[in-house]
């Protein structure tokens, strides 16, 4: 089961890196009087949704439904969130990348190019739906009905195992078969 | 000597030593108090007498008589020091005659008085273990364990029936701690356990759900001022772009050099707000579940049209970054490498300024929406809603879809 203390902790942490995030996607265009300071503030954006990506992933690993095996169940329900992170990473380090790049040698330059223009609106418009499914997937896993034991949990896990069952039994008729075919061509 | 006999006797491994156990527990208890040798050898001698006689059978019956005189007195402190813990002293009275009438009978039948004795124990070693379990509960004395009646004649009693004897409820309880069985306070085990569960209780009363409630309401609250800033911000953005700008747009430059510091600042703070509004009414709408979403933008639900104008004005606006950028960076077309050749202003500045007021009617209406019904909150229904029928529903829908 988890703990009150060891959730608020966790979730304060992933809503201090999320905030962190929109804060440098809105000023970092603001705090460009030295490239460092650019990159510095990038590179531990980058880092910042790296964490979330862990923290979201060990919440996962907490959770009951996860423990019980049903990991698809899991990662079906979360999908869109796993996606957007790991689509709003590439966004983000991408452009990042090209803005470093253009900016290192003189930061107050005009760098802006059509493609750039481009990545921007993608990379931030990503960045607000990764904060909003960020959120609501932190949320919603304080639901204490992913740490125990349930109706319907036990429903989706016969259903698996018959599933599984079906499966097996069916390798094995189709492996006695395979067996049994040659000994019958022989005699 | 009398303590180097105890720990053997705390252990239960064979009967006979369970035998040994429950009836030496109350004059070990006692011994401290007393710090009586003598009394406390010839208590342990009263019930232990013919338990310890197979081993020690040297020890002369004569000892035995020349005890009992000691014995009566015993018990007494016993029963002193014993009554305010004990919930029944109706038989205490009887005790003393009892002893000694199981005394005696032991002394003449001693097999089947061992098995008597054997039994007795066991149960009430079976009644503490549960208390090890910390159930409160199961630490009070249950009435049915307690034996009260009298037997009818020794005789009778020594060869049909199985001597009882009387028992009394004990205000200790025998916990067994590193291999040994030591006795604890029932009544202080009681509050131990009552203790843990008051705690428990205060714990189990602000959950995780209730901490991911709070965190979202709060969110929902700088939501909601941030759509009113936001609305505020944009109408006095454009209200100010539209003064500088001077009648029919006609004095640009001077919108370029005095706006110039101030647009990238205000393209910032909209981003921030906008990012805030649109999480905030994504989270309205559930705009995660996206057959809901839809459903209420086509029934031209006020809130799901606010999240929709929210996202268009987002898109706009971000879409002026370049713009922005260049009149942050405006120096005069007479200036040697300026971004601002002279002529572009109107071409480049009138799109942005259209824009800008886009944005800021969008932000305005889905305010305008949002006050409309601005306790509409989908995702606290949907996802904080204790009904565990409809929770396999929805999953059974997802997984259905895929």
């Amino acid at each position: 089961m988890l703990q009150t203390s060891n959730y608020s902790l966790v979730l304060s942490l992933q809503f201090l890196l999320l905030s962190y995030d929109l804060f440098v996607n809105s000023f970092s265009e603001l705090l460009r009087m030295a490239p460092v300071v650019q990159l510095v503030l990038f590179i531990i954006q980058d880092i910042a949704i790296l964490f979330n990506i862990i923290i979201i992933f060990l919440m996962f690993f907490n959770t009951f439904v996860f423990q019980a095996g049903l990991v698809n169940l899991l990662f079906h329900k979360f999908k869109g969130t796993i996606i957007l992170t790991a689509v709003y990473f590439a966004l983000s380090i991408s452009f990042h990348v090209w803005v470093m790049n253009l900016r290192w040698k003189n930061s107050s330059r005009f760098v802006w190019t059509d493609g750039l223009q481009t990545l921007f609106v993608f990379q931030r418009l990503a960045a607000v739906l990764y904060c909003y499914f960020y959120k609501r997937t932190a949320v919603r896993l304080g639901d204490p009905r992913f740490y125990q034991d349930s109706l319907w949990l036990r429903r989706e896990f016969t259903q698996v195992r018959r599933n599984g069952g079906v499966c097996l039994s069916s390798y094995i008729s189709s492996q006695i078969r395979g067996v049994s075919s040659p000994n019958l061509a022989s005699s | 000597m009398g303590k180097k006999q105890r720990p053997p006797r705390a252990l239960p491994p064979v009967p006979s030593a369970i035998q040994g156990d429950i009836p030496l527990s109350r004059p070990k208890k006692k011994k401290p108090r007393t710090k009586n040798t003598l009394g406390s050898a010839s208590s342990e001698g009263l019930v232990q007498a013919p338990v310890h006689k197979p081993s020690e059978g040297s020890e002369p019956p004569a000892k035995e008589s020349t005890e009992q005189p000691k014995e009566a007195p015993v018990p007494r402190r016993q029963r002193k020091t014993r009554l305010p813990l004990e919930l029944e002293t109706s038989f205490a009275q009887k005790k003393a005659s009892n002893a000694s009438l199981l005394r005696n009978e032991n002394g003449i039948h001693m097999e089947p008085t061992e098995e008597v004795v054997i039994q007795k124990p066991r149960r009430k070693t079976k009644k503490t273990q549960p208390a090890e379990l910390q159930y409160a509960n199961e630490l009070g004395v249950e009435d049915e364990d307690i034996i009260t009646d009298e037997q009818s004649s020794p005789e009778q009693q020594s060869r049909f029936t199985v001597p009882t004897g009387i028992s009394q409820p004990v205000g200790k309880v025998f916990v067994e701690k590193s291999r040994r069985f030591q006795a604890a306070d029932r009544s202080e085990l009681i509050k131990t356990t009552e203790n843990i569960e008051v705690s428990m209780d205060v714990k189990l009363s602000w959950t995780t759900r209730d901490v991911a409630l709070s965190v979202h309401r709060a969110f929902r609250m700088i939501g909601l001022f941030s759509h009113g800033f936001l609305a505020g911000c944009a109408v006095w953005n454009i209200v100010f772009i539209y003064i500088l700008a001077g009648d029919q747009l006609s004095n640009l430059s001077n919108l370029l050099q005095q706006y110039k510091t101030l647009a990238y600042p205000f393209q910032s703070l909209l981003y921030l707000l906008l990012a805030l509004s649109t999480v905030s009414t994504f989270d309205r709408i559930d705009f995660a579940k996206t057959s809901v979403a839809i459903r209420n933008f086509l029934a031209l639900d006020p809130t799901a049209l606010a999240s929709f104008l929210y996202f268009t004005a987002l898109i706009l606006s971000l879409s002026q970054q370049m713009t922005s950028d260049r009149i942050h960076l405006y120096t005069p077309s007479s200036v040697n490498g300026s971004l601002w050749a002279a002529g572009v202003e109107e071409q480049v500045l009138q799109p942005w300024i259209i824009v800008n007021l886009v944005v800021a009617l969008l932000v305005g209406l889905s305010w305008l929406f949002l006050s409309y019904r601005p306790g509409m909150d989908l995702s606290e229904e949907l996802m904080f809603s204790s009904d565990v029928e409809e929770y396999p529903e929805k999953d059974k829908g997802l997984k259905a879809s895929s």
